[in-house]
């Protein structure tokens, strides 16, 4: 009889505490996500994770997140130190390598815009979240994808005091822009020029960052046809539109071939009359965080600070 | 043929002025005014026409009288109408030096990648010539035919290099042509390729018997290989000079010779000025529109030239049926 009292209480004892485990692991590790392409959940922290977006690699190197396998080819600047070993080469920002990502057996693959199309193949292989971003919105869009994976990897607490320090730098930009003149962004590639609009993917410098657009206020219907991928202008494009901030991406330095290729082909004497040259607020951003991650966490806020300081040190020199 | 020389004349200034007026910033259209000094205005007009109107209309100039020369030459050199330095893989070699110098060496002068992008051009001109000489050619499709899958061929291996480099994107914005970017100090080198369509008018008579075959001009007396590496020469430094300062310019060399031939005949002597100044004509237009369509910004003339070309060489091919043959 003893015994079997004995039995029964370590029996019920193993399973409330069997049960107590069970329901504590429920509530910290389950996490269930909306994505781009549909919900995923997840009943632990991913621990081989291969990423095919560098935005949201970038994400997860600003929070201490590693990861196993990516793009490696494509990683250039602060992402370098992902170009090689101990980083698997998971394919190309836009072509994954299914066998190699299926040899890894991930327990999440992370997709989005460049690679959005390979989503559901690899959602067959493992465990898959699309993280575009794409259009207007782009800091809420950030926000979103950037807090998602703060989520999953439980780093809420580092993940928000980032972007506190984000947002009050985006505050400091909106108080100065909004008095700043007109803006222009342009890119550069193999020696040609096009404009890019408020609706562009570099659109958010306008309706996030404050700058008014020369595009918008002359021919709205013109601006809002600007596609992503910007229109083909002349240099007398830029000397008509003539706008107080000229904003420079450097194709060809993003994807990691000639560097100082802009400076060379905008010093020339049409550029020289517009009021940007002539104030010293042409801006040569950072290629890299603008073209090729967009919004991954330090992409963010570098590019935001570049544009404070370019803002701050024109305010000082007037 | 005075008369049509007059109009022809007429017809390219109107197209030079309606050039040099077009563009993003406005000009006075009364051009007594640009030089006056009367106000601003005119000071403003006359450094926007001499940095970067005047430069664009004569780059378009000196790139339209070559090229069609160019092509000209190549048809008389293969003795075949329907071919033109971008069918027979010149362009493509000249495309291909130049995206090696942009990986390996980005750095280089213009001066070098473009002398790079000429010897690339001359290789491959060679080695299609050569390619030609195994080939038993037995009707006018083939050589268009051999020069088409030669040129894919190595377009295949552009895109290849371009894959690995991960310069997939980039590659067809370089060697798309485009004059948009074309400033005072940034087209003199077409200069050059201008002067080369100049020599090929005074060597005019020795491509026309080059024309009629080897064994035919040699009994002529003409040195017969020394002409045809000359020939060679010329289509190949014209192709690498527009190339690496404008980029690529299709059906330009094919269809201007075909109008060309169809009103003047084959003689070059007669043919080259009409063949150089129905080139500069049409690129003048091509360019204008790729300026207005989708003003104020641009479209490469690439693309243009491509729907323009394409229409008017099928118009040859459906109207010029028994001249294919000859």
């Amino acid at each position: 009889m003893i015994k079997n009292s004995w039995l029964v209480v370590c029996s019920v004892m193993t399973f409330l505490i069997w049960g107590q485990q069970a329901y504590g692991q429920d509530e910290t590790r389950s996490v269930s996500i909306e994505h781009a392409q549909g919900k995923l959940s997840l009943s632990e922290t991913p621990s081989r994770v291969v990423t095919f977006d560098l935005a949201s690699l970038d994400t997860l190197d600003a929070l201490n997140v590693n990861v196993l396998a990516l793009p490696t080819k494509s990683v250039h600047d602060r992402l370098a130190k992902y170009s090689g070993k101990p980083y698997v080469n998971a394919g190309s920002l836009f072509e994954p390598d299914y066998e190699t990502v299926a040899a890894l057996e991930p327990d999440l693959v992370i997709v989005a815009t460049r690679s959005s199309p390979s989503f559901k193949m690899l959602n067959s292989i493992a465990p898959t979240i699309d993280l575009s971003v794409w259009g207007e919105g782009f800091i809420e869009q950030f926000k979103d994808r950037s807090s998602t994976l703060a989520k999953i990897f439980a780093r809420q607490s580092l993940y928000e005091k980032r972007l506190k320090g984000i947002e009050h730098k985006i505050a400091q930009v909106r108080s100065f822009s909004k008095d700043a003149g007109k803006a222009l962004i342009i890119l550069t590639n193999g020696g040609k020029i096009s404009a890019y609009g408020p609706g562009s993917r570099f659109g958010w410098l306008h309706y996030e960052l404050g700058f008014s657009s020369v595009l918008t206020s002359d021919d709205p219907e013109q601006a809002s046809n600007i596609g992503t991928h910007g229109d083909p202008v002349s240099f007398e494009f830029i000397h008509e539109a003539n706008p107080a901030w000229l904003f420079v991406v450097d194709r060809d330095a993003a994807v990691g071939s000639a560097r100082g290729a802009a400076r060379a082909l905008l010093d020339n004497p049409i550029i020289k009359r517009t009021q940007a040259y002539q104030s010293g607020q042409i801006v040569y951003l950072n290629p890299m965080n603008w073209y090729v991650i967009a919004a991954g966490l330090n992409a963010v806020d570098e590019s935001v600070t570049e544009v404070l300081e370019a803002l701050q040190k024109s305010v000082s020199q007037k | 043929m005075i008369r049509a020389t007059i109009g022809g004349g007429l017809v390219i200034l109107a197209l030079v002025f309606i050039s040099l007026v077009v563009g993003n910033t406005e000009i006075d259209h009364n051009p007594l005014n640009w030089f006056g000094g009367v106000n601003d205005q005119g000071d403003q007009d006359l450094e926007i026409l001499t940095l970067s109107r005047i430069p664009r209309t004569i780059a378009l100039i000196l790139a339209g009288i070559s090229l069609s020369v160019a092509g000209l030459i190549m048809q008389m050199l293969v003795r075949n109408k329907f071919v033109e330095p971008a069918t027979t893989g010149t362009v493509e070699w000249a495309s291909l030096g130049l995206l090696l110098c942009l990986i390996f060496a980005p750095g280089l002068s213009v001066i070098i990648k473009m002398v790079v992008a000429c010897l690339f051009a001359l290789f491959g001109t060679g080695l299609f010539m050569l390619l030609l000489q195994r080939i038993d050619i037995r009707s006018d499709a083939i050589v268009p035919l051999v020069g088409l899958i030669y040129a894919a061929v190595i377009g295949a291996a552009i895109a290849f290099v371009a894959d690995q480099a991960e310069l997939m994107q980039s590659i067809w914005v370089w060697i798309q042509g485009d004059f948009s970017m074309v400033l005072q100090g940034r087209y003199e080198l077409l200069w050059f390729a201008g002067c080369l369509g100049v020599v090929a008018y005074i060597t005019a008579d020795q491509f026309t018997l080059a024309g009629l075959g080897k064994n035919m001009s040699e009994n002529l007396g003409l040195n017969y290989t020394l002409v045809f590496i000359w020939g060679i020469l010329l289509v190949s430094v014209i192709s690498g000079i527009t190339v690496a300062t404008v980029g690529v310019i299709p059906f330009l060399g094919l269809v201007v010779p075909n109008l060309v031939s169809l009103i003047v005949g084959d003689n070059l002597r007669y043919a080259l000025p009409w063949v150089a100044v129905t080139g500069a004509a049409l690129i003048l237009l091509c360019d204008i529109v790729a300026r207005l369509i989708t003003f104020p910004y641009e479209i490469p003339i690439g693309t243009i030239m491509g729907v323009i070309g394409s229409l008017l060489f099928l118009y040859l091919l459906l109207r010029s049926e028994p001249h294919g043959q000859s």
